[in-house]
């Protein structure tokens, strides 16, 4: 097993390793530690110089919260990251598993070359996608739309979902198949009776691991999208960074609620999201 | 931010919009519309679509089609929109950054429109920075003044009154030091601030047409004129009349220094106030004074960065485009879009009404009455991009170290020389 459990070190490395872990986490966690800091600090504390000292006049912990939620478009920018995240999490993981089945069960010229091309996406810089992609979502009239932004990220998606649901198929028994197919089930009905349900695990992996990286996105928002109406959370509490200053208490209560849906994910459905990030790695 | 209107201003104004539409039914203005606007903040871009929507039910017969961009994209697009025709109107910035679309024939002239709708009264103010090669390119619809915020409780203590010639400021600033304090705090980490150093000093020390012709690229910079500028700025570095390593703040990161006493004044545009507020500061202990003069034989000359409308020359609906720089530039329309609830700015109508509010009175008052010389649009706006970054590269490390001042000016000809 690698790593060796810290239990067969001896004593001295023992104590260091307690000693040495809650410090590197403390060290780990400081920025996070000042985003919830500062985000319960009264905006003046930044002008009067006092970052990480005791306000003077209390905490403003819920004056900040409430302000992101009433005065400011928070509400939309939260609402349009679900609007985002949702659909384009099941049409990415409705598309890999048709394309992973394919792909994963039938024999057929170009199978590989066509499961290389999904694969040779996902090795594509997406920075250097940016112009091309900006300009077509425009030619199509879906610039600064959400579904200019869900098309692309389904798109884009695919790739890495379809490398990650073929594998999965490939590694389940062929037998269960050919069993079924000797009872008489047409094709459509061994994909929807027999293998997804073995898929279970996978599609729960994936969904958590998709909506994480698409509630995080903050590269394709800013460049697809520049509108309250439009513009998902990660993207809108720039909107706190004003022409002329920023307000660093608002900004990081926003940071802070639009963190906690990936985190509650996270937490919620952890033994899928540990199993998402290996399922893929042992095939 | 208190927003009580003056009750006289706001009837002159609807008396001044009423010819405004008068001149808009004159015309009989009807047809699509097409718009590109910048104002893609929060804020401006509410305002920015309300405007859109008074000017129709003004309007009834004309259809506009409003396009707004990032405001940073728009910087590298609006090239592409005017050449292509696909825009009536366009939102840009006054002085020398209308230069290259003036120069290439892009922009509308648009003088008969300010002499018709009374323009060159109501706007002017502004009619030198929208006048480029004996045209008018545009109307300007905010802007903001730039100007020394101090602590006048600290002057009080020290018994000091704001000072309006070279020599009370530096007998003030020196008071000031010995009393522990700096003069002055600055955040230079991101250059700009202290391109406002360089914009105030050079326009008293050599007025605002020789700041022009220096920012436009046709004086060197190695000129004994500049090295005047630089001078002055050095006899109040070499005093102690800044904060230390200021080249290390933000802007908002030097504002302590002032809220805690640490400094006593703060060369800033007027965007200042509302954190200063926010900080404690009384408007007992806050004022506000314009750069005294160094040269008293050259008039003022004053930063105010302003935002404007253009007509394409290409605008295939030009009546309907007239009728709304005219409905922009309208007093009432003024009034409204730069009160407190929305862009917090100075309106540039001189018949505008200004929200009642001590700095913005004085920068109203200060632009609309004492600003002889010109206003400039702030250094990294009159020269070019790549330039003002060069430039404020240079002003940050005189800043730091003036003893280094004929390596910079090398820098900066060197750079005056590749880029213009």
């Amino acid at each position: 097993m690698f790593p060796r459990p810290i239990e067969q070190y001896g004593q001295g490395t023992r104590v260091a390793y307690n000693a040495v872990l809650p410090l590197a986490l403390l060290v780990w966690l400081i920025p996070l530690l000042a985003v919830i800091w500062f985000s319960i600090k009264p905006g003046e504390d930044f002008t009067t110089g006092n970052y990480w000292g005791w306000p003077e006049n209390g905490f403003q912990g819920i004056t900040n919260y409430m302000t992101v939620f009433t005065q400011s478009a928070m509400p939309q920018y939260l609402w349009n990251s679900v609007i985002i995240t949702v659909p384009t999490m099941f049409g990415a993981v409705a598309l890999s598993c048709m394309t992973g089945f394919a792909l994963g069960v039938y024999r057929f010229k170009g199978n590989l070359l066509i499961f290389f091309m999904f694969v040779a996406g996902n090795f594509v810089p997406f920075q250097i996608l940016m112009v091309p992609v900006r300009d077509l979502t425009d030619q199509m009239g879906l610039y600064d739309t959400r579904l200019g932004l869900i098309l692309f990220h389904v798109a884009f998606q695919t790739g890495f979902c379809t490398l990650f649901m073929r594998n999965f198929i490939r590694a389940l028994p062929r037998a269960l198949i050919e069993a079924a197919r000797v009872e008489g089930i047409s094709e459509w009905r061994i994909f929807w009776f027999v293998v997804l349900p073995l898929m279970k695990p996978a599609i729960a992996a994936l969904c958590v691991l998709i909506f994480t990286f698409i509630w995080n996105d903050f590269f394709w928002a800013v460049v697809l999208t520049q509108s309250p109406e439009s513009q998902p959370v990660t993207a809108g509490i720039t909107a706190f960074n004003g022409q002329y200053r920023a307000m660093y208490h608002l900004m990081s209560a926003g940071s802070i609620v639009a963190a906690i849906p990936p985190v509650a994910m996270f937490f919620l459905m952890q033994k899928h999201f540990i199993a998402g990030l290996t399922l893929g790695a042992v095939k | 931010m208190r927003s009580i209107f003056k009750t006289g201003a706001t009837a002159l104004a609807a008396a001044t919009m009423l010819s405004g539409v008068a001149y808009a039914d004159g015309h009989g203005v009807s047809g699509p519309l097409r718009i590109f606007s910048d104002m893609s903040n929060p804020a401006p871009r509410a305002v920015m679509e309300d405007m859109v929507a008074r000017f129709t039910a003004e309007n009834p017969e004309v259809e506009v089609e409003l396009v707004i961009t990032d405001r940073e994209a728009w910087k590298t697009q609006i090239r592409n929109v005017l050449q292509s025709g696909t825009a009536d109107i366009v939102n840009w910035y006054a002085g020398n950054r209308m230069a290259p679309y003036v120069d290439a024939g892009l922009f509308m002239d648009i003088s008969d429109l300010w002499e018709e709708g009374g323009l060159t009264e109501t706007l002017a103010s502004t009619q030198g920075s929208m006048t480029m090669d004996d045209g008018i390119w545009g109307v300007p619809y905010t802007y903001y003044q730039w100007g020394v915020y101090y602590r006048e409780d600290i002057f009080a203590e020290l018994g000091l009154e704001a000072p309006t010639t070279w020599e009370e400021e530096l007998s003030n600033c020196q008071a000031i030091i010995d009393s522990g304090r700096a003069c002055y705090t600055i955040g230079t980490k991101f250059l700009w601030t202290a391109g406002g150093w360089f914009d105030y000093l050079n326009m008293r020390t050599n007025g605002y047409d020789f700041h022009m012709d220096l920012t436009a690229g046709e004086v060197e910079w190695t000129d004994d004129r500049v090295r005047a500028t630089f001078e002055n700025w050095a006899t109040l570095i070499e005093m102690g009349a800044f904060i230390a390593d200021h080249q290390t703040y933000s802007w908002q990161e030097a504002l302590p220094f002032m809220v805690n006493g640490e400094a006593a004044a703060y060369l800033m545009g007027n965007f200042a106030v509302a954190p200063l507020r926010e900080a404690g500061l009384s408007d007992d202990q806050l004022g506000f004074y314009q750069f005294p003069q160094i040269d008293p034989s050259i008039e003022p000359g004053e930063d105010a960065p302003t935002d404007t409308f253009h007509i394409a020359a290409n605008a295939e609906n030009v009546e309907a485009a007239e009728a709304f720089l005219l409905f922009v530039a309208s007093a009432e329309n003024q009034t409204l879009i730069n009160n407190g609830d929305n862009l917090g700015q100075l309106p540039v109508n001189a018949n505008s009404g200004v929200d009642d509010d001590e700095f913005l009175n004085a920068g109203f008052e200060m632009l609309s009455n004492n600003a002889g010389g010109g206003i400039a649009q702030f250094f990294d706006r009159d020269a070019p991009a790549e330039m003002a970054q060069v430039a404020m590269q240079g002003f940050q490390q005189f800043m730091v170290d003036p003893s280094t001042l004929d390596q910079v000016l090398q820098i900066l000809e060197q750079a005056r020389g590749r880029i213009y």
